[in-house]
């Protein structure tokens, strides 16, 4: 058994260990089952506060993604806030996205070395989530402050005017009610997906992505979110896997406290107005953006 | 009332039930630790194990959490909440059309 740690990077679990894990599976479950992402940035680090290995980590969490956004989302579907059609296209083009994503990160290690990539990563880290969290968190001010009584929200002006450009082929996404050309929904996945890559936390540009370039409501844009986590966390499972990267106690016992979680924050969303997913993520972003 | 019971009883079992199987499959995969951590270290085509316990679990203990906070009286709210931008549907108005009067 010492060997297989040893030789696998696979730590020894203690009550402590066990305890925290389901905890911050919980916890990074909720937040996933409301604002559809956000889970891997709790959970990565604190496995590694507890001596995984990193690849060992990402591969653990990764591997409790898929299976947690795939109750979440089938949670939100029952409450008919999925667009299955948006989320799968949008994986598609994030799959792209993650390829590239890594070829970046290869090139930026290769020319400057750790230093060089770490700051990469933390400069990333720190100008995507400031400043796309701080416009989603003044964009739920406005809302919170203007008019609260209004259950729907109004598209954006940018998503109205790049759903008017007829540039085949032309998509329309039901539950979302959105009509818009594909050459929209291509960037916003594939910047997702390079997001995923850069930060592991996609979620943070699709779904804002989703909201103001594509015209989604926050509630649709949330859920959906979800499928495209499970879609590419699938993906990138069963490579982590292949290595044989992935310690399945982790993966199990996050999932413990997630599956609790997620569920519990899919039920939050239907009684919340939709502002509220707004004020969770920005608020999120930006406090995790600052640190 | 007592259709009420029966549904709440209902629930429970399924609670108890699905509760039961995720307590198994964690003692049979934290009794059997090893043997569970060698396969998933073997990477290659054993990839198919992690994958496919992850998937097992999400099924056994998702329903149990599902029914969990069911039994619990933590629920959706019915009303539908997607409520889709709906653009604002002009009323029709009434066509009027001028009748040709003769004047005399």
């Amino acid at each position: 058994m010492q060997d297989l740690f040893n030789s696998a990077n696979f730590i020894d679990l203690d009550t402590w260990s066990v305890l925290f894990l389901v905890i911050v599976g919980f916890v990074g479950g909720l937040v996933s089952g409301f604002i559809g992402s956000g889970g891997a940035f709790v959970l990565t680090p604190g496995m590694m506060s507890l001596g995984v290995p990193g690849p060992v980590a990402v591969a653990s969490n990764m591997c409790h993604k898929f299976p947690k956004a795939l109750v979440g989302a089938y949670k939100r579907w029952k409450y008919g806030q999925v667009d299955i059609k948006l989320g799968i296209a949008m994986a598609i083009f994030a799959s792209g996205g993650v390829q590239v994503g890594i070829k970046i990160q290869h090139m930026v290690l290769e020319k400057w070395g750790k230093a060089g990539s770490n700051l990469y990563v933390s400069a990333a880290f720190i100008v995507i989530l400031l400043t796309v969290g701080g416009y989603v968190l003044w964009d739920a001010y406005k809302s919170v402050r203007g008019n609260n009584v209004v259950k729907v929200e109004k598209r954006t002006s940018l998503a109205q005017k790049l759903q008017s450009i007829n540039l085949p082929p032309m998509i329309y996404f039901k539950t979302a009610n959105v009509r818009i050309s594909l050459w929209i929904v291509l960037p916003v996945g594939f910047a997702t997906g390079m997001l995923a890559a850069t930060i592991a936390v996609g979620g943070f540009i699709g779904v804002p992505g989703m909201i103001y370039i594509i015209g989604a409501s926050s509630l649709v844009a949330s859920a959906t979110e979800l499928v495209v986590a499970f879609i590419m966390g699938l993906g990138g499972s069963i490579n982590w896997a292949m290595h044989g990267l992935v310690d399945i106690r982790l993966t199990l016992l996050i999932l413990l406290g997630s599956l609790l979680g997620v569920q519990l924050g899919a039920i939050g969303t239907t009684y919340v107005k939709e502002y509220m997913i707004k004020v969770v993520m920005g608020t999120i972003m930006y406090i995790s953006g600052r640190q | 009332m007592a259709k009420e019971n029966v549904s709440k009883n209902h629930v429970l079992k399924k609670v108890i039930g699905y509760g039961l199987l995720t307590a198994a499959l964690y003692a049979a995969v934290f009794l059997n630790s090893t043997t569970v951590l060698k396969l998933c270290a073997k990477g290659g085509v054993y990839a198919v194990f992690p994958i496919a316990l992850a998937f097992v679990f999400s099924f056994a203990h998702g329903a149990f959490a599902n029914y969990l906070w069911q039994f619990l009286g933590i629920e959706a709210l019915k009303q539908p909440k997607v409520e889709a931008e709906k653009t604002a549907e002009v009323a029709k108005r009434p066509e009027v059309r001028r009748r040709a009067r003769v004047q005399a």
